[in-house]
């Protein structure tokens, strides 16, 4: 790129031919207040919250849509503009119904902060605010107050340009403008939460977070979504201990901005229901609590004299889980097949601008592992209906239901002689074993995913298992020790090291540089038939 | 004066092809498409000194000589008919009386920057103009004037007429070509500016129609003749709509650099029902109105008027005389103001709305000291910071009234009553 030489508040920046002053300035560290500027969006150039000084032009320029020439020189902070900076927040907030008390934005609302930190007057306007729809649903997900929104019109270009599903357009004229649902439409797309997002006020807010919690009392966790293994970069956040919602996480190589509405509220899915807290083993009369000793040796020997034996992974299974599971079956039952639960969809269009066709988030990652093949587990599940197996590992995964084979697999479950299922609930799968371990789920796990097309990015724990729960990894450790071998790993960044010291693919990468935006591997993507 | 713009006007069936050829019509559009080449015909509108009608004043040759000869996408050549200026009403005289002065005025236009496709936008309320228009347009198809290979030369032209939907601001030159592309009337961010980036992404010229109407005069006499008259800066001739407390209203032609004074006293008879002049308008609603006394030293051009802290605009005289309530007249204004902002960027939807709440209730008895402040606040919060001269042009009415009649205002809101008496 061509290099240009500016000047950004009398201090000299290098930045490239094309780039315009709000980039060039962002690159530099300077921050310029904007609204309507997105940058994966197409400018639109009307809040002119962006506006700067340009030494020579007379009138302020907007710094989204100025281009970087030689010798620019550009001024952020001058009286000119913070007295404009003031002002057209002033514009803003005449109509503004500040509904701060009621209105989920509030924490993390951009007319709050730059009021705070560019205006702070009291209002001039006594002559009667501008009224319009309130609490509108657009959609599933999405719910619309039209005195809040200040027409930056994000959400119509997003839904344009990055969805094209053209779901919301400006209608009417000067301070009647107002969103509204095109041609009858509901916002609906597979992506259609991202608006909220982006909305910097709360004009679009999420149906499903509506007062749930004060953003400010959120503790918040980068993490990676277990929805599917595109591994969009999310942060999970959380009050007391409980997931409220998730946040898309910028990552340009894996999701950009963005994540998908099944993503964003998966974790509803995949952590609900009453917890199961206590192993159990299966007596006469059904199932009853039992301790993890007596539990861990029932599994042992299960596995143990079993005459053939399968190993089913969730895809949820972080690669340091993956890794000591098939150590484990090699160790217990060394000829079992080892697959990982992986089903195919297809998908829209508007979908696979971001969605992978499957639900295993490390499907790619369990692979690495040696868990899982091509085909593998369409075919272990068939010879699990025809009676193939006498026993089965079954790791946080529901069998029943959740493939359309339902009451077939049942009956051929049931037909095991020895059947352990690892979960974090009492599942229906889990109501056939003859020993049942608790689980953790993803938003418990810290440990390792590795996504389709082969980025190695890092989970972290946002909310803490119940007292009683081990960690999947710390039963398969206590199993491997109880069987003979004793593995001195305590934490996933140990078990790390030593997979990145025996998988081929992983050598040479360290867990504490894999940070949050993750790590690419060499090979590069998979294909999945 | 020798007339340039109003020649026809007058003429029985001077809408009639029949009539504007038997009195002259598409010779110039004839000798421009058999005998000039694109280049010199820009030139020729350069040195005829035209400067473009609609109120922003610009150099017509030098508009189209922006249009990059050598892209490869289509030129449009766009008449801007959308005239709604308050004030405001040469345009459409033209239209019904004169159709065919502004068509030949389009043709030579598009020639002049090789464009095979002209649209005239029409505003939407003027119904009627834009069936004589269309018939017009008709007419000149059957003559060869406009479609394939005119004159035989291999040069295609087509005109479209396209009806607007009733918005001032498609007026801008960038609203109108969103409108024209069939989407809402807001103007685009520049740059891109429309000679390179216009309608549909190709390069576009928007010209007025009192511009493109002189143009076949000035091909006809020449582009010396043109500038033989006019001041030095401000050359030809220029159309006045002259409307309001004035004993002969009306649309007037005049050589750029007539005095003011003496226009309204003698060719417009002077003041209405022998009352005294109050305050004048020279450009349109959206220039700043002008005190009797300041109207001394003005002529009717763009450098005198502007420094005289106005602007010559789309030449909308409005006359006030000294029953007219100032208040009252800068709150009509400024509802007009609320009412067409496109709503598109921050200062302008909610500053011009603002501005008129404050103006009404100063008007209905409610102000408050700190109202005239307060409004010449916010007008200046408003200007240079729009997407479009929109802003500016509600911005510059409201300061304007406010500084000039200042007494009026103050009396007004210490009274909370009207103080101008109607004797």
């Amino acid at each position: 790129m061509d290099p240009v030489k500016i000047t950004i508040d009398g201090k000299e920046v290098v930045t490239a031919k094309g780039k315009t002053v709000i980039q060039a300035a962002a690159e530099a560290g300077v921050a310029i207040p904007h609204y309507c500027y997105h940058s994966k969006l197409s400018i639109a150039g009307n809040c002119r919250m962006c506006l700067v000084e340009i030494e020579k032009m007379p009138k302020l320029q907007i710094a989204c849509n100025t281009q970087v020439a030689e010798g620019m020189g550009v001024l952020t902070q001058s009286p000119k503009v913070l007295a404009v900076r003031k002002a057209v927040l002033e514009f803003l907030l005449i109509n503004h119904p500040v509904d701060c008390p009621i209105c989920d934005q509030a924490g993390e609302c951009q007319l709050q902060n730059y009021y705070m930190e560019h205006n702070r007057e009291a209002s001039r306007f006594e002559v009667g605010k501008q009224h319009d729809r309130k609490k509108t649903i657009f959609g599933p997900n999405v719910i619309f107050d039209g005195e809040r929104c200040i027409k930056c019109t994000r959400c119509v270009r997003f839904c344009q340009e990055i969805t094209k599903t053209d779901e919301l357009a400006v209608i009417n004229r000067g301070d009647h403008s107002t969103i509204a649902l095109f041609n009858d439409q509901v916002l609906d797309n597979p992506l259609s939460a991202n608006v909220v997002d982006i909305c910097p006020v709360g004009a679009l807010t999420d149906r499903d977070f509506r007062f749930k919690v004060r953003v400010w009392y959120l503790q918040k966790t980068p993490s990676v979504c277990p929805g599917c293994s595109t591994g969009c970069n999310i942060s999970v956040e959380a009050y007391q201990n409980r997931i409220a919602r998730f946040k898309p996480r910028i990552n340009e190589a894996v999701n950009s901005h963005w994540i998908c509405d099944e993503g964003r509220y998966c974790f509803h899915e995949l952590t609900g229901g009453e917890r199961l807290t206590t192993p159990m083993i299966r007596q006469e009369g059904g199932l009853v609590p039992a301790t993890w000793e007596n539990a861990l040796q029932a599994v042992l020997a299960g596995l143990r004299s079993a005459k053939a034996a399968a190993g089913i992974l969730s895809g949820r299974s972080t690669n340091e889980e993956t890794f000591l599971f098939a150590k484990l079956m090699k160790k217990l039952a060394p000829s079992s097949p080892l697959e990982v639960c992986y089903q195919e969809r297809e998908l829209s269009e508007t979908q696979k601008v971001l969605m992978s066709p499957d639900r295993a988030p490390n499907f790619r990652g369990a692979r690495d592992m040696g868990v899982g093949s091509n085909g593998g587990y369409e075919s272990l599940l068939q010879k699990l209906l025809t009676g193939d197996f006498s026993a089965a590992y079954v790791v946080g995964e529901e069998l029943i239901g959740a493939n359309g084979a339902g009451e077939r697999l049942r009956a051929a479950l049931q037909k095991l002689s020895f059947l352990v299922v690892q979960d974090i609930r009492l599942s229906e799968t889990a109501k056939l074993a003859h020993v049942v371990l608790p689980a953790t789920h993803f938003g418990e796990k810290e440990g390792t995913y590795t996504n389709r097309k082969g980025r190695v990015q890092k989970l972290n724990a946002a909310v803490i298992a119940p007292e009683s729960v081990l960690q999947d990894w710390q039963t398969f450790l206590r199993l491997l020790d109880l069987a003979g071998e004793k593995l001195s790993y305590s934490t996933p960044s140990q078990i790390f090291q030593a997979l990145a010291g025996e998988v081929a693919l992983y050598r040479g990468i360290s867990y504490a540089t894999i940070g949050d935006q993750g790590i690419q591997l060499g090979g590069g993507g998979v294909e999945q038939s | 004066m020798e007339k340039v713009l109003l020649r026809n006007i007058g003429v029985t069936d001077s809408h009639s092809l029949a009539v504007y050829q038997s009195r002259g019509g598409y010779q110039s559009w004839e000798k421009v498409v058999r005998n000039m080449k694109p280049a010199e015909l820009i030139e020729e509108v350069k040195s005829s000194g035209l400067r473009g009608r609609g109120g922003a004043g610009f150099p017509t040759g030098m508009k189209w000589s922006f249009v990059p000869k050598d892209s490869p996408k289509p030129k449009y050549l766009v008449c801007n008919a959308d005239e709604s200026e308050p004030g405001t009403f040469k345009d459409r005289l033209l239209i019904e009386q004169d159709p065919h002065a502004i068509i030949e005025g389009t043709l030579i236009a598009a020639f002049a920057i090789q464009s095979h496709t002209a649209f005239i936008y029409i505003r939407g309320e003027l119904v009627a103009g834009s069936k004589i228009l269309e018939r017009a347009v008709e007419e000149d198809c059957r003559a060869g004037y406009i479609g394939k290979n005119i004159f035989g030369s291999n040069y295609d032209l087509d005109v479209i007429v396209h009806r607007g939907a009733g918005a001032y601001i498609c007026g801008e030159e960038t609203a109108l070509l969103s409108s024209l592309e069939g989407g809402r009337g807001w103007p685009k961010v520049k740059p891109p500016f429309p000679a390179t980036h216009g309608l549909f992404g190709c390069p576009t010229v928007v010209n007025n129609v009192e511009t493109l109407a002189a143009l076949p005069w000035i091909l006809e006499r020449g582009a010396a003749a043109y500038a033989a008259m006019g001041t030095e800066k401000s050359k030809g001739t220029k159309l006045f709509s002259v409307s309001g407390h004035i004993t002969r209203p009306g649309v007037y032609e005049l050589e750029m650099g007539y005095p003011f004074k003496k226009f309204l006293e003698e060719d417009c008879g002077g003041v209405a029902n022998g009352r005294k002049l109050k305050g004048v308008i020279p450009g349109g609603g959206s220039m700043p109105v002008l005190r009797p006394e300041e109207l001394e030293k003005v002529n009717l051009d763009y450098e005198s008027v502007q420094a005289a802290g106005s602007m010559l605009g789309s030449g909308g005289v409005i006359v006030m005389d000294d029953t007219t309530c100032m208040v009252r007249a800068a709150s009509n204004i400024a509802r007009f103001y609320a009412h067409e902002s496109c709503g598109q960027c921050s200062p302008c939807r909610e500053g011009c709305h603002w501005m008129e709440k404050i103006f009404h209730r100063i008007e209905h008895g409610e102000g408050q000291t700190g109202d005239l402040d307060l409004i010449l606040n916010i007008s200046g919060n408003i200007m240079g910071n729009t997407i479009c001269p929109f802003g500016d042009a509600a911005a510059m009415p409201a300061a304007a009234f406010i500084r000039k009649f200042r007494d009026e205002f103050e009396a007004h809101i210490a009274e909370k009553r009207c103080t101008v008496s109607t004797q």
